[in-house]
Formats: C-alpha cells, structure tokens, sequence
C-alpha cells in the first residue's frame, strides 16, 4: 500500500513538499532578518526595523503581507480540500474504488493504509511550519501579545491540519465526487474555525472582569495587563453597579482636570469595567481549541471509515 | 462441490426502483457461464453483490458459500472481478497496474500476467491512458487472472470493443480459465460473442431472472415452429410458448420442450443461442415462473 498511495498521491506530495519548504524558508528567513535589525539604536523606526538592502526588503515585504501568517491558516484548509476530498472521491468519480476494493485487501486495510500515509507527512508538514511560526512570532517581539496571532500557533495548526484532511476525507466518502466534496471542504474549514474564533473561543474559560476608579487604567486595553485577550470594549459602571455610557459617566463626574478624574469617579463609585482573559491562559486555550478541532476529526474519519466499509458502492 | 455463486431471493433496491428482485441463481462450478440481458437488467446490480461491493435489500448471495459482504477477508483473494469500462488508474503505467496487483494480492501469480501480456505485445511502459480499448481491456483481464482467481466476474469485458478484439479477448478468456477450471459468470448484452465461450446462460430482464441453464440443454429444449396461420390464442399441446409472431399466412412459434406429432404443414427448427435469447428477451413474461432447467434435468 505504500507504493500504491505513493504511487497515486506524489502529484500532492510535491506540492506539499513545496508549500512546506516555501513556508519554512520564509519564516526562517524573516525570523533571522528580525534578529539582526537594520536601524540603529535610538532611532524611532517603528516596531520593526529591517535593513534596506534587498534582502531586508524581501523580509519587509513577506511581513507586510503576512504571507507567513496567512498561509499558515490557509494551508490546512487547501490540503483538506486538494488532498483530503479527492482521496476517496476520486476512486469513486473514476469507478477505480471497484478496482481497488475487489482485490486481495480489506476495505478497512485500505483505508487505514490511505490515512496513515495521507496523514503522517501532512502532520509533519504543518508541525514543522508551525513550529516555525512560534519562533517568527517571537521575532516580532514588538507585538508580544501572543493572542493576535492565536490561529497562527503550533498546536492550533496541527490540529487544523488534521481536522481539514478529516473533513476532506469524509466529504469526499459521502458525496463521492471530488469538486464539491473540495467546496465543502472548504466551506466547512472556514466556518467551523471561524465559528470557534469569533463566537466560542473567548467562553472556553469564565472571563475575569477587570474593574478600576482610574478611567485611564486601562489604556487601550494595554495598560493592565499586556498579555491579557481583552474582549468587547470598555464600559461604564455607576456606583449602583449599571452599566452607563461614557457621556453619563463624564456628566457624573461633572469637570475637572484629567489628573482629578480618578479622585472624582472614586467619589462617584464610577468604574470602568472591561472582561479579559489573562495571558497566562494562552495555552489552555490553545490545547482547549486544539482539543475541540481533533475531536471534531476524530467523529469525520470514523464517519469516513465507515462510509467507505459499509456504505459506499 | 460448494457453488461459486448462490444466490437466493436476491433484491436491490436504489430508492424505489428495483434494480434486482428476487433473483435466484445457482452459477455451476468450473464453467465460463454468461449473465445476459439488456441494459439495465441487473447485470451490474448482481455481479456487483456478488463481488461483495454492495449490499443486497433483500435474500442473499453467497460465494464459495459466504457472504462477500461479511467475509471479504477470506473472499477477496479468490475471486477476480473485471467491474464495467475496465476501471484503472490512468496515470499508472502497465507495470505500475501489475505492481499494484502484486502488493494487493497473496495469490498473486507476476509470470501469468506477463506471459500473457507479452504475448498480446502490450508495452510495459506505457500507460493506461494511452491503451487502445482492446490492450486495455486485455490489461484489466490479465490483472484479474493474476489474482489467480477460483471465481472470476467479468461486467460487460466486451461492449466496448471492435469484433476482432472481442474476439481476441474471448479467445485469451478460455484459454486462461481452461487451465486452472476457473469459474467465470460474464456479463454481456452481445449474445453473439459468447456462444462459442460459455456454456451456462443466465438471462436476467427487468430485475428478474427469466431462464437459468446448461447452453446444449437449453439448445436442445427449445425449437422454432413455423406453419400456416393459427389463431393467436391457440397453444400447442406438450410445449410452452416463449414467443408467438404471426403475419397474415404463417405462424412462428418459439416453444419449449418437444412436439411428439407435428401437425401437418408444420416445420421444426432448432434455435441458434441468439435466436433463443432474442425470443425470451422479446417475452419477459416468459420463463420467469418455471425455470427451463428443471424440465430438462
């Protein structure tokens, strides 16, 4: 089955062997450009300063764009799509399923075979760029707020990876022709990682409710605590605990100078208040999210095993 | 000696349609035996169950005596299967096809499959895209022979090709299975192709099977009786009437089983397999309740 899959599938293994070393070129060559920053100490360059000469622009340029940081959350759902959906699809599309399944293997040996060998270098593939990733990250260290780049993380990309080729593979099972087994694919990559980023992520744990007298306490958000998710927007809270907007809170408070105000909304029992979840939890919620991803996988290849054993055909 | 095929009360159904229903068939040992019918008969349907690829709605088959649904473990590995359009890789080249055939399969026998290839001069190296239907064809045979199968299914091997290929593969068919006793159920709707091959005919029409039996026997049970115009309702004693055509003088009878006495003005002529299969094809009415071969046994 080795040959077999390799044989069929080395189209997609060249691609993959591309995109990884593209991705990994890029992260390790900008990582190193980071290192060794252009501008001299003192100068107000910005956040990131990178020598002008044309490599210093290339890096310039691979950061303007993120392209290491969009392909790394696109990746996962092109290989879902290109490699995952066809891999049962095609056979069935083609009528080679009839081929393939009358001869001396098992339906259950070959798919398992198909996965392990679809699976194992695809996940080397992503922890290698992920891994790669932390460390550009960290080469940005002028943005140190680890949750900007949330999705971009190792453990996050792994499991996309995984669950993208699940979905892949299950679709392409279940429908049986590749092209829309690849739209649903990616539909459903797209929607399921945004779902969990916008609408589930910041409940994985109870929020931690950040309350001060100083209004400027915050700062954006920064003030508090840097590495802390800071989610929806400060509000304001009269002393009997009811949120009021930021005009009433000021009319309360009457005048007075900046340097007063925390005094003034003291006495007033004015508070600003914002929910944030702290970065010490970054990783928690990592694995947390990472957790859901490969469960969803684990329910799709089952569902994926058993269309090709019992179903299909 | 367990039966190759059994199928009993045998049904599929795809939605509401039946594509098989309540076929059953015995399918002898060690004979090259043809599934014959029109299109969307349920050839494919049965040799698809037989081969373990779908699941019946209703009865069972069973290969060797079990199930190919539950027992692929045991079954795979003996019974080769040639599905429709001769399905394969098309980027694999004819060696890749043949290695794929060796990693797949225990019994797998590389000297039969390129000795025959190399007689039939197919290049090794070239790829299956670019086979003509004939090679192809040959290719997809010579992979299942090297299964070295008990049992080999073969959907419609022929429809696509040229008389001369047709030809060629039938001939490399018999050869092959002659050798080892193989046996083979066929599918095919060229009736012409398969008289010199098979000698078992199955003839299924619109999901049912209409006649099951030994080729000579069933030769030998069926006569064509042309005389003067009889009324169309009339029945000769002692046979069954397949088919019935009448034109303003003369009466064509296709009939089952022997006229002791024919009456006078009357001929009697023995049917050719086609003319046999043409007449059940043409009634499916005919044949479905009593089945030939127990009248001829």
């Amino acid at each position: 089955m080795l040959w077999i899959t390799w044989r069929q599938h080395r189209v997609e293994g060249v691609w993959v062997l591309i995109a990884t070393t593209l991705m990994s070129a890029a992260a390790i060559f900008v990582t190193y450009k980071l290192g060794h920053p252009g501008c001299p100490a003192g100068i107000p360059g910005g956040d990131i300063c990178l020598q002008a000469d044309p490599a210093g622009t290339v890096a310039q340029w691979i950061l303007r764009v993120n392209l290491v940081n969009y392909g790394i959350v696109i990746l996962p759902a092109l290989a879902g799509a290109f490699i995952g959906a066809p891999l049962v699809a095609r056979e069935i599309e083609n009528g080679t399923h009839r081929l393939a399944w009358t001869q001396g293997v098992t339906r259950v040996r070959w798919i398992f075979a198909k996965l392990s060998l679809l699976f194992v270098p695809l996940l080397a593939a992503s922890a290698v760029v992920g891994v790669l990733e932390v460390f550009l990250i960290d080469a940005m260290g002028s943005q140190p707020n680890h949750w900007n780049w949330f999705d971009q993380q190792a453990p996050l990309t792994v499991a996309a990876t995984v669950f993208a080729l699940a979905l892949g593979v299950a679709a392409g099972a279940m429908i049986g022709r590749s092209i829309p087994a690849m739209a649903v694919t990616l539909v459903g990559v797209v929607a399921t990682r945004f779902t969990l980023a916008v609408f589930v992520r910041a409940h994985y744990m109870n929020p931690i409710l950040f309350s001060s007298h100083d209004p400027f306490s915050l700062n954006g958000s920064l003030g508090a605590d840097p590495s802390a998710w800071w989610l929806d927007q400060p509000s304001y809270q009269d002393a009997a605990g009811h949120t009021i907007g930021q005009l009433e809170a000021l009319r309360i408070t009457g005048g007075g100078s900046p340097t007063d105000l925390p005094t003034y909304w003291k006495d007033h029992g004015i508070s600003i208040v914002q929910y944030y979840q702290p970065g010490d939890r970054f990783w928690t919620f990592q694995t947390i999210e990472s957790g859901i991803l490969l469960a969803l996988a684990i329910v799709l290849l089952g569902l994926a095993i058993y269309w090709v054993t019992r179903r299909v055909s | 000696m367990i039966a190759p095929i059994e199928a009993t009360g045998l049904g599929k159904r795809y939605g509401k349609t039946w594509a098989l229903q309540n076929c059953s068939i015995r399918v002898p040992v060690g004979r090259i035996a043809a599934l014959v019918g029109p299109n969307g008969a349920g050839k494919t349907t049965f040799l698809h169950l037989a081969a373990g690829l779908i699941r019946p709605t209703t009865g069972e088959v069973r290969v060797f005596g079990r199930t190919p649904q539950e027992h692929r473990l045991l079954l795979l590995d003996r019974v080769g299967f040639v599905a429709q359009d001769t399905p394969m890789y098309s980027q694999f080249t004819v060696a890749d096809m043949m290695r794929f055939g060796r990693e797949l399969n225990l019994r797998w026998d590389q000297k039969v499959v390129e000795t025959k290839l190399r007689s039939l001069n197919i290049p090794f190296d070239r790829e299956i895209a670019k086979l003509s239907g004939g090679m192809r064809s040959q290719v997809a045979l010579a992979l299942a022979l090297g299964k070295n199968p008990e049992l080999l299914l073969l959907d419609e091997p022929v429809a696509r090709l040229d008389p001369l290929a047709r030809r060629e593969f039938m001939q490399g068919l018999t050869e092959a299975v002659a050798e080892n006793g193989t046996s083979v159920l066929l599918s095919s709707h060229l009736v012409a192709d398969l008289e010199r091959v098979c000698d078992y005919l199955i003839i299924i029409n619109g999901g049912r099977v209409q006649v099951a039996g030994d080729i000579d026997d069933l030769l030998a049970a069926h006569r064509l009786l042309v005389g003067p115009r009889i009324h169309e309702d009339t029945r000769p004693p002692g046979v069954e009437v397949v088919r019935a055509q009448h034109t303003e003088r003369q009466s064509s009878l296709w009939v089952r089983g022997k006229v002791s006495v024919l009456p006078a003005g009357w001929r009697e002529e023995t049917l050719p397999l086609e003319e046999l299969v043409i007449a059940y094809l043409s009634a499916p009415a005919a044949g479905t309740l009593a089945k030939p071969q127990l009248e001829v046994a």
